[in-house]
């Protein structure tokens, strides 16, 4: 028994689309369709028995086999090897990475971030660019943060 | 080849594993065939078909995404083929043709008939293009509701309409080809 509950035009609806067998029925349906199937047989006798009739009719359909050329001629045509990829990012790094994209990678964010610190730790403690702008502007006069790469 | 997941074979399908391949076309090559087949009731067509839809695979498998079974996106793709072919055959669609009324007179009995059952493939070949969809992927395909409205981009109400009427008007074949025939 099931606690969904399902009405009488429902089942037949069911039963008219998807014939005779609560297998071939939508799976949330089939519980309380076949709850109230067992409930009130009578209500749906008939349609069953048409149903079935049908669904026996479709069993006796007959297809012809695809000639035996057909699976040779699609795996000869499979793929052989690797997937090309088509994203524009795996194809510049396969051709600048042949050998795979991780360890490169590594590679160049650590001298990435060794540049970083270095030019950090020297600009910090060498002479940095204040005195080079304190010459300038007691050559050439202006103010200290104004900004003299712009002209006009 | 059964103990792996569908998409565990895609992934060797599209490294180049043979087996992996073959077990992919073996698993859904009868039914993509069998789709084209009752859509276009030519076995050479129905062939041509099936091995473009499966060429498309193999260039599709690279960037699969799981979202539906293999059968069903090739299903769909094969039944687009079929449409272009039909379109391409006849301008006018079958399915703006009426719908043939239900006069059946004891179904039971009619559908017992050996000799009327023989010819069903010709019945279900004569239903409109979309019924004969719905009924081939559900009712003789096996699939769910829901696989089928997806492999048809229709919502799973309206294959079930379809579904109805197909099998409305497939009781009305076989009865009227019984009575006459009395």
């Amino acid at each position: 028994m099931t606690d969904v509950k399902i009405s009488t035009e429902r089942v037949l609806e069911l039963i008219a689309a998807f014939g005779a067998e609560p297998g071939a029925w939508p799976e949330a349906e089939r519980a309380p369709a076949v709850a109230w199937i067992a409930e009130s047989p009578n209500l749906f006798s008939a349609a069953l028995a048409e149903a079935r009739a049908l669904d026996n009719a479709l069993s006796l359909e007959h297809i012809p086999e695809p000639g035996p050329a057909l699976g040779d001629a699609i795996l000869a045509a499979a793929p052989s090897g690797a997937p090309v990829s088509k994203s524009l990012f795996a194809g510049v790094s396969a051709m600048i990475f042949p050998q795979g994209v991780r360890w490169p990678a590594g590679a160049a964010f650590a001298s990435l971030m060794m540049g970083l610190v270095g030019g950090y730790a020297y600009a910090a403690t060498g002479p940095g660019y204040d005195q080079a702008e304190l010459a300038y502007y007691a050559a050439f006069g202006g103010e200290i943060g104004e900004d003299w790469m712009v002209s006009e | 080849m059964s103990g792996i997941s569908e998409l565990d074979q895609i992934t060797r399908a599209t490294s180049g594993d043979r087996a992996a391949q073959a077990a992919l076309v073996n698993r859904n090559m009868p039914i993509v065939f069998r789709v084209a087949y009752r859509m276009l009731q030519d076995r050479a067509e129905a062939e041509d078909v099936t091995q473009e839809t499966f060429l498309r695979a193999w260039k599709a498998l690279p960037d699969w995404q799981p979202k539906a079974k293999f059968s069903t996106w090739a299903c769909t793709v094969a039944l687009n083929l079929c449409r272009d072919r039909l379109r391409k055959k006849k301008p006018v669609l079958m399915d703006e043709l009426p719908e043939r009324i239900d006069t059946a007179l004891r179904p039971e009995e009619a559908l017992s008939s050996q000799q009327a059952l023989q010819g069903i493939e010709a019945k279900i070949a004569a239903l409109p293009e979309r019924q004969r969809e719905a009924l081939s992927l559900c009712a003789l395909e096996g699939m769910t509701n829901i696989e089928a409205a997806a492999t048809m981009a229709v919502s799973v109400r309206a294959l079930e309409s379809l579904l109805a009427r197909a099998r409305r008007a497939l009781r009305a074949g076989l009865s009227a080809e019984l009575t006459g025939e009395r």
